[in-house]
């Protein structure tokens, strides 16, 4: 599709007026609709699962990995609620994954690069999802579930739960891996090369998590300030970047193969359309 | 000459250039992708935290650690250093060879940083095996977890300097390309492997 | 490569070599074998190794020909891992021993 040449960020006759007339006019009209309902999936999605897993199961921060069996039950008796409520919202909203994933397969499909990458960043990230999410909020809400079971059962459970949560890093790991390669390699400027390092960054803190396989205390532990509390800061960076970054590519949009075009000001904006021969969207 | 003072602070508006026959440098002037600087202050600073974890485990067992550092093989961790360090002024000769245009002494100067590097890498893993045989593993004590975990982290920051390096010497081959902001990003990144570890040499085998 | 730089690259390896030295010396002054926290071995040591960096950064980096904000931002970190490492360990002697 050519450039149906929305001008970075404004559309021609955007509406104004209550906010469902805007989202219904911009599904009809806008080229980048799919682009920023994706997004808009994202950022709900990130939202929701922070509020979910830190304020409504409580589960994150990770409590310690050293907690007999009876401390366990009480962990899950303290959380009972929040556990079978806050992870049938999670059930639900597993959905939003798939928007997410797919705004950054897109984003790797409008680079120069090869297909394989945004491609295997698809299958990955797919799978990573089972592991890295699924399997610890059914263990949990299985625990939940029946209060009365053997504690021994329970603490199994626990132990299921958060090792599959941290310990499974491998799979974002490689994720990462990709993305940066795909950023290092592409000519078309979707992303700047330091987001290419940030996800190298991303990915060797995704290595430091590996420990927790060992440790049940301490620093190494599944809950500890190295394998989780500095990763989490890490995480939170990356994730608040590409997301910005993504934003930011979704505006920039041109749907051509070419460079992307930079962001302009609005002065900029103005100073070309006052010189009828700049064609939009010319790459600096 | 310079003021180099160790507080930090220096002249504003740009250095004063020093040896009568440095070439005029534009002042202002970032060695490599500005991208790369962004990873290493990122890095750096990611280090640091986990450098302050190990001194804060530290301080609350103190005889432990100094017995288990007692158990390090001094020689080798000096031996480490003055390799990166040396790798480092060999990386560092190699840009400026390449800015003057002189690509087989680069060349010649970013094999001996590989060179350098493999050397560090045989040694460490030597190392490991050493203290391994000694009985000295990952989950030993607590010293031990950072020992292994701060070198391996570092271990890996090396591996992937070869594959930089490969980017360095694969630009320097051929006069098609030599980009000079490559190789200096390259450069920047090999630094970033020596500086850590003279950190983490301080931390691990000397400091008290 | 002229012989300004390579000479000024020599003398900043020359001088990291000189400062490990030192550094090592310093650090086995109380005997290898003792097996008590020691201030000012420690304190030395760390500083030592940040002002290696800090060369590292300068010469080897050339953060010296850099923009002001390398310059500060490089300088910012060896400060923050300076009073970061420091403080900490020396809040460690000051409870153990208080």
């Amino acid at each position: 599709m050519s450039a149906a040449a929305t001008e970075a960020g404004t559309l021609p006759d955007a509406p104004s007026g209550s906010l469902l007339h805007r989202i219904v006019w911009h599904w009809r009209h806008n080229p980048k609709w799919e682009l920023w309902f994706a997004w808009w999936m994202m950022v709900v999605f990130y939202n929701l699962y922070g509020v979910l897993f830190f304020m409504v199961t409580r589960v994150q921060p990770p409590p310690p990995a050293w907690l007999d069996a009876s401390s366990v039950v009480q962990w899950f008796d303290d959380r009972h609620q929040g556990l079978l409520v806050g992870f049938a919202i999670v059930f639900l909203i597993t959905g939003f994954i798939v928007p997410t994933n797919a705004l950054l397969a897109y984003s790797m499909r409008r680079m120069s690069v090869s297909r394989a990458f945004p491609y295997s960043y698809l299958v990955i990230y797919s799978m990573s999802a089972v592991p890295g999410m699924l399997l610890t909020c059914v263990a949990l809400t299985v625990g939940a579930m029946r209060p009365d079971r053997d504690p021994e059962l329970i603490h199994w459970l626990y132990d299921f739960a958060f090792m599959a949560f941290d310990g499974t890093m491998g799979v974002f790991l490689i994720g990462s891996l990709v993305w940066m390669l795909a950023i290092l390699l592409d000519e078309n400027r979707v992303f700047p090369k330091w987001f290419a390092y940030l996800n190298l960054c991303n990915a060797l803190t995704e290595v430091v998590v590996s420990p927790a396989w060992i440790f049940k205390r301490g620093v190494f532990a599944w809950d500890g300030a190295i394998t989780w509390w500095i990763d989490m800061v890490v995480f939170v960076i990356y994730t608040t970047v590409f997301i910005t970054l993504l934003r930011r590519m979704i505006v920039r949009e041109d749907f051509g193969t070419g460079p992307l075009p930079e962001l302009r000001t609005e002065e900029e904006a103005a100073e070309d359309a006052r010189k009828p021969s700049v064609s939009m969207g010319t790459a600096r | 000459m310079t003021n180099v003072a160790s507080d930090g602070s220096r002249p504003r508006g740009g250095d004063v250039q020093s040896l009568a026959d440095e070439p005029a440098e534009a002042t202002g002037y970032v060695p490599g992708q500005p991208d790369m600087w962004a990873f290493v202050l990122f890095e750096a600073f990611l280090f640091t935290g986990y450098f302050v974890v190990y001194m804060v485990c530290r301080i609350q067992n103190p005889e432990l650690y100094l017995q288990s550092q007692a158990q390090l093989d001094l020689r080798i961790g000096t031996f480490n250093t003055f390799v990166l360090l040396t790798s480092s002024w060999s990386v560092a000769r190699c840009v400026q060879s390449a800015r003057e245009g002189e690509f087989r002494s680069a060349l010649t100067n970013v094999f001996l940083t590989i060179l350098f590097g493999f050397v560090f890498l045989v040694s460490k893993l030597l190392e490991w095996a050493h203290e391994i045989g000694k009985g000295f593993g990952f989950s030993s004590n607590e010293f031990f977890s950072f020992y292994y975990f701060l070198t391996a982290i570092h271990f890996l920051h090396l591996l992937i300097g070869f594959i930089v390096l490969g980017v360095v010497v694969h630009q320097l081959w051929s006069p098609a390309r030599r980009s000079q902001e490559l190789v200096e990003t390259g450069a920047t990144y090999w630094h970033t492997i020596d500086f850590l570890w003279v950190i983490i040499f301080a931390l691990l085998y000397v400091m008290r | 490569m002229s012989s300004g730089f390579e000479k000024r690259l020599l003398v900043v390896w020359l001088a990291l070599c000189a400062m490990t030295i030192v550094s090592l010396l310093a650090g086995s002054s109380d005997g290898r074998d003792a097996h008590m926290p020691n201030a000012a071995i420690t304190s030395s040591t760390i500083a030592i190794a940040l002002i290696k960096v800090r060369i590292i950064f300068r010469e080897f980096m050339e953060v010296r020909h850099a923009p002001v904000l390398l310059s500060r931002l490089t300088d910012l970190w060896v400060l923050v891992t300076a009073v970061s490492l420091l403080g900490t360990y020396w809040a460690g002697m000051a409870f153990s021993t208080g």
